[in-house]
């Protein structure tokens, strides 16, 4: 009982925390998916200088931690002038984190789509670009849903990251409620269970994407 | 302004610094895989073979851990510590380590036992072997092999996210980093120079795993 | 024999061919002409060389030397017209490469969309045309994965009919297949051939080949090594390496069967 009441009193203020957390996942997805896709792209069927690049971005991000990532841009930046607030500089970086596993399943799905195919459309005469955006790109856009999925689970819970430079999001308004109330492992226990409820929706409802969209044939069962 | 400039050497002093701090970062990692993959495994065994009992409860760990954010087990398991009994903040952050990763290891272990053919364990059983037998001698042995890289991946985020001890005030790397960060008032070459030693540890690493996965294949075997 | 009423114009001119993979000199000059409306079927040993020659027409694979002309136009790796050369050229491969994420009808409906930039419901309403012609109209709303191999091989020559092509390239089209289904794909490629269309194809069915084609090349090594009638090339084959091969493939394939339905 008391648990409840006490739920009641900090529902508000862990409500705005949360609402932060779902702009600033969907903000990240967003800025990943538009890194992602073309640095997936220029991996995968780029050359030269391009592919080495592209390469070079995805291996490095994936290589270090998110929060020296979200450091580098929220501290680092402003040595070179260019000063972000708390929020922009928080998708931002949570955004280029993605981009770079986003780009790898991107690339992943590209790559599991069988050559014959391709093949053939070049047979009826269609140019690379026309066979890579006719047919493996709607192919592979689906054949990635499933770890794009787990890629926006990752993303509402890592966005907690966001605490460290005080954007007030879910975590970081937990952490002021258990300086105001000092119940710490109540508090925690409140964060965790909405942390948990939201995931499970989210995973619900992508789970009833995948099957509208599934086509005969296509492997869309999602581990889990 | 910029990277080059006289503080920018106090930076490159403090790198002997960081690197102690690699140390820690490296203890709280290999901590929390050992205890997170024996964790994982176990619990994989029991949501693949288990009573409905053992299997209910792997399931639901998995879930529900997988669903908080690593931060919020971290507080949990410290808080805990300073309301029931006292977990140093050291092993609150190693603990929650290996909570986080065993569950995502629990789903990678039973994707990879699930991989194996039944045709295998239907063969081991008409032996006349055990159960447990089938398993350790037969099932194991094929599914730890290809659950290798998924491993790698795992084990290289969770050197990754032994990063968020920081909060706790542990002294490993991302915290020396901060402190290098603030003495010296270089951010950017600071977090620079500590991202580059997490990119050289996370490479190391999986490319030793790439030549461990290669040495234990099973000739002719096709993933 | 159809053909020797209808052989006329060289539509097709293959000038000492040459291709290498690494080390291996797959192709070591071939030299072949097909006429229009001529079906030349073309059989040999695996490794030969024959699945590459076949590439090599529409140039999926890269020749080192030699020259290829459909009709009076040389094929060239340029890249302008390439893609133009292709759509005259239409190609069945051994395992169908059909577009898992379309439905039978969208695969054949695509090329015509896409490359020829047909209208959209013209090319709907030809690719169902093409689908009566195959018998697979009653499947055109299934996708790839719904179909059996024989379904998909008759949808994968639907889409290569849709593009109106002068000559159809058939790489193994039945060897990927069941037994029971190599039946269905033969009768369609059959009354192809009966309607005059020009044909290069790679088999080792040997009742199609008897009945269908208007000659019959032996590839080996890398060169042809005999070429003629089925006639000929079943009954009196200038090489013994041919009749070996012959005889080794009718014990295979317990071939001197006849194609279903056709009888003779």
């Amino acid at each position: 009982m008391e648990m409840i009441q006490f739920f009641i009193k900090i529902w508000p203020e862990l409500y705005k925390g949360l609402l932060v957390s779902l702009q600033l996942s969907a903000g990240a997805l967003l800025l990943g998916l538009a890194i992602g896709l073309p640095m997936a792209l220029a991996r995968t069927y780029g050359k030269g200088l391009v592919k080495t690049l592209a390469t070079a971005y995805i291996e490095i991000i994936r290589g270090t931690p998110m929060i020296v990532q979200l450091f580098i841009i929220y501290y680092g930046l402003p040595d070179f002038g260019i000063l972000l607030d708390r929020m922009p500089a928080a998708i931002i970086a949570l955004g280029i984190n993605s981009s770079a596993y986003q780009a790898e399943y991107f690339r992943g799905a590209i790559l599991s789509i069988d050559e014959g195919q391709g093949l053939a459309a070049q047979a009826l005469g269609m140019t690379k670009s026309q066979t890579i955006v006719n047919i493996i790109l709607p192919q592979a856009l689906r054949l990635v849903l499933p770890p794009w999925s787990n890629e926006l689970i990752y993303m509402v819970k890592y966005t907690s990251v966001a605490f460290l430079i005080a954007v007030p999001e879910l975590m970081a308004r937990g952490k002021m409620i258990i300086t105001q109330t000092f119940k710490p492992m109540e508090t925690l226990f409140w964060v965790g269970a909405i942390y948990v409820v939201v995931l499970s929706v989210i995973a619900k409802a992508v789970d009833i994407i995948e099957k509208k969209l599934a086509i005969p044939g296509f492997q869309m069962s999602r581990e889990d | 302004m910029g990277l080059i400039n006289d503080k920018a050497f106090d930076v490159l002093r403090s790198i002997p610094y960081l690197l102690e701090g690699v140390g820690i970062t490296l203890e709280i990692t290999v901590i929390a895989l050992v205890l997170g993959t024996i964790a994982g495994l176990f619990l994989a065994l029991c949501r693949v073979y288990g009573g409905s009992f053992l299997h209910n409860f792997a399931v639901v760990y998995s879930r529900i851990i997988r669903s908080l954010p690593l931060l919020v087990i971290v507080f949990m398991l410290y808080f805990l510590g300073s309301e029931i009994i006292n977990i140093p903040a050291f092993w609150a952050a190693v603990l929650a380590l290996a909570m986080h990763t065993s569950a995502y290891q629990i789903e990678i272990f039973r994707g990879a036992i699930q991989s194996i053919n039944k045709g295998q364990m239907e063969a081991a059983l008409a032996l006349g072997m055990s159960k447990y037998q089938s398993i350790f001698a037969v099932i194991l042995p094929q599914s730890l092999r290809r659950a290798i890289p998924y491993w790698a991946n795992e084990a290289t985020i969770v050197l990754k996210d032994s990063a968020m001890a920081y909060v706790l005030g542990i002294t490993e790397l991302m915290r020396r980093s901060e402190y290098v960060s603030a003495r010296t008032a270089q951010p950017m070459l600071t977090y620079i120079v500590s991202g580059l030693i997490y990119l050289i540890m996370t490479y190391a690493f999986t490319k030793s795993m790439a030549k461990v996965e290669s040495k234990v294949r099973i000739p002719g075997l096709e993933r | 024999m159809k053909g020797e009423f209808l052989m006329t114009e060289p539509i097709l001119r293959i000038n000492n061919l040459h291709k290498k993979f690494k080390d291996t000199e797959v192709l070591k000059g071939v030299t072949l002409t097909v006429n229009e409306g001529e079906v030349v079927v073309i059989i040999g040993p695996s490794g030969t060389g024959k699945s590459t020659l076949l590439r090599c027409i529409n140039r999926l694979t890269e020749p080192d030397a030699g020259e290829i002309y459909l009709g009076e136009h040389k094929i060239e790796s340029a890249k302008s017209n390439l893609t133009k050369v292709r759509q005259r050229i239409g190609m069945v491969f051994q395992d169908f490469n059909l577009f898992n994420h379309l439905t039978a009808l969208q695969n054949v409906a695509i090329g015509p969309i896409k490359v020829k930039k047909m209208n959209k419901k013209d090319a709907l309403e030809l690719a169902m045309r093409e689908l009566e012609r195959v018998g697979m109209a009653d499947k055109a709303q299934n996708y790839p994965a719904e179909l059996s191999g024989g379904q998909k091989q008759r949808v994968a020559i639907a889409r290569a009919l849709a593009m109106d092509p002068e000559i159809m390239l058939f790489d193994e089209p039945t060897s990927a297949l069941d037994p029971e289904l190599i039946g269905e794909v033969l009768e369609v490629m059959k009354k192809l051939a009966d309607a005059g269309m020009t044909m290069v194809v790679v088999s080792h069915e040997m009742g199609f080949a008897r009945e269908a084609a208007d000659r019959i090349v032996f590839l080996e090594d890398g060169v042809i090594a005999e070429m003629g009638s089925p006639e000929k090339i079943f009954n009196n084959p200038e090489k013994e390496r041919t009749r070996e091969f012959i005889s080794k493939i009718a014990r295979l394939h317990g071939s001197d069967s006849e194609m279903p339905g056709t009888g003779s």
